[in-house]
């Protein structure tokens, strides 16, 4: 096969049309399993949201503003931004059997459902109150979320990344470049490609001429 | 016939000969890359004794070939012995194309080769792993080392883009042009390079870039289905953005 096509194939996103996107991911068995080729669902219609007007992020604290657990505040856990979802960390839960077998009746624990967007509400660092919220810039260009009702800032929780660093906290390891070096600027714009100035600092030199060619 | 032979044996010894008087003649020109500012491992430098050793072995045979002397030989495969047996190691953020236009050319070079033996180093701890059917320690290390690699490749792409684009006014590395298939689909053929001129190779000429006349009327038919598809997809959209309106009117639906 050519590679051109293999890429192209590989390109191609294997969802259909009308995937529902749910609390697994994608791949994983448990997905496919809620979503079987061929079946079909009734379409859910999802508020449009702005990448950039998104608000909410995983370590907020955030209050419930209906259903079973209203009033309660807690913690970010998860984030579905596909479906406008948020897992708060033991809130809104109702309680299921894993790992049942024949002879074993399963474990009995309480899992969280997802909660919408519309749902939850950021709440004011200063009265401990839920508020809507803003992006703003403050004076040093930053971009922060500003609490409507008294105008203060609500601080962004810290970002683990995904290997669980967090960047504040990170010391520099034996591999690491220390970050004076990794921004010290030292490019000077030549006329000369990368391989002929690793040729002249190495000292190696080419007498040999390529033959004739033809590009067609 | 004979005389021919021995005159070929005799050149190729002289070959040799002057091969060999080359190589003495650059002594320590191939040793080692010193990093100044790139330095990931002090154990690692290059020391000067084992770098000689080296270079007497290898001058003889590669005289083109540049290696760089390494103090700890073959265990350069391996992890450093502090992270033998650990279950995560933790490594910083990969290189950004940011911070990569910022260096010089001589950086992006050495730093290449620091990436290139990190990664060969990541490989065979995955090899190793994948032999004792483990899970390797920390696989994102080799996800970082090469997409910092592909940052660097992109940014040297983007330097002889420039220098070409200044120099000869060509936007692509390789040339091309707009041609047809037999289908009548028009797509960008590359040039490839070839030894002989296009109207002596049979092979090529052999290719079809024209549309036969017998299917002009398919593609026709071809056009009707991609305007069809794409009118059916705006309709499709529009009736979505619809509904989204309907259900959430207090949010500016996409326009």
């Amino acid at each position: 096969m050519r590679l051109t096509a293999l890429l192209s194939m590989a390109a191609k996103a294997a969802f259909p049309k009308d995937y529902r996107y749910g609390t697994n991911r994608p791949w994983t068995i448990a997905a496919k399993r809620l979503n079987p080729p061929g079946k079909k669902r009734r379409k859910v219609f999802v508020e449009p949201i702005p990448y950039a007007d998104w608000s909410v992020f995983k370590g907020d604290t955030v209050e419930i503003l209906s259903g079973k657990d209203k009033g309660k505040q807690g913690k970010v856990a998860q984030v579905f931004r596909h479906r406008n979802w948020v897992i708060l960390e033991g809130l809104n839960t109702h309680f299921r059997y894993i790992g049942k077998t024949a002879d074993y009746r399963g474990t009995y624990i309480a899992s969280e459902a997802p909660l919408l967007l519309r749902d939850i509400s950021l709440i004011d660092p200063t009265d401990r109150k839920p508020t809507e919220v803003e992006w703003r810039f403050t004076e040093e260009g930053e971009k922060v979320r500003v609490s409507l009702r008294t105008g203060r800032i609500v601080p962004k929780p810290v970002f683990q990344r995904r290997d669980g660093i967090v960047t504040q906290q990170w010391k520099d390891g034996p591999k690491d470049t220390s970050p004076e070096d990794t921004l010290q600027k030292t490019y000077t714009p030549s006329l000369k490609t990368l391989e002929e100035e690793a040729m002249e600092k190495l000292g190696i030199e080419e007498p040999r001429r390529s033959r004739r060619s033809f590009w067609y | 016939m004979a005389a021919t032979s021995v005159g070929r044996v005799l050149t190729l010894c002289r070959q040799f000969q002057n091969a060999f008087r080359i190589s003495k003649t650059l002594p320590c020109q191939h040793t080692a890359v010193a990093l100044p500012t790139f330095r990931p491992f002090t154990h690692r430098l290059p020391s000067p004794g084992l770098s000689l050793r080296f270079n007497l072995d290898c001058a003889v045979q590669c005289r083109a070939l540049h290696t760089t002397i390494s103090k700890r030989g073959l265990d350069e495969f391996f992890d450093i012995p502090e992270n033998w047996g650990e279950a995560t190691v933790k490594s910083g953020a990969p290189w950004t194309a940011k911070q990569l236009r910022t260096k010089s050319n001589e950086d992006l070079h050495k730093l290449w080769y620091v990436l290139l033996k990190e990664r060969n180093m990541l490989l065979t701890i995955e090899q190793e792993s994948r032999r004792q059917c483990l899970s390797m320690p920390s696989p994102e290390r080799l996800k970082k080392v090469e997409r910092s690699m592909k940052r660097l490749d992109t940014v040297v792409k983007e330097r002889e883009d420039a220098l070409r684009l200044l120099q000869t006014g060509q936007e692509r590395a390789r040339p091309g042009a707009w041609r047809k298939d037999v289908f009548g689909r028009v797509y960008w053929y590359r040039f490839r390079e070839h030894p002989i001129p296009w109207y002596m190779n049979r092979r090529y000429k052999r290719k079809r870039f024209y549309t036969p006349g017998f299917v002009t009327p398919y593609i026709r038919l071809r056009l009707e289905k991609y305007l069809r598809a794409r009118s059916r997809k705006q309709k499709t959209e529009s009736e979505n953005q619809a509904v989204l309106r309907e259900k959430f009117p207090q949010v500016k639906a996409k326009s």
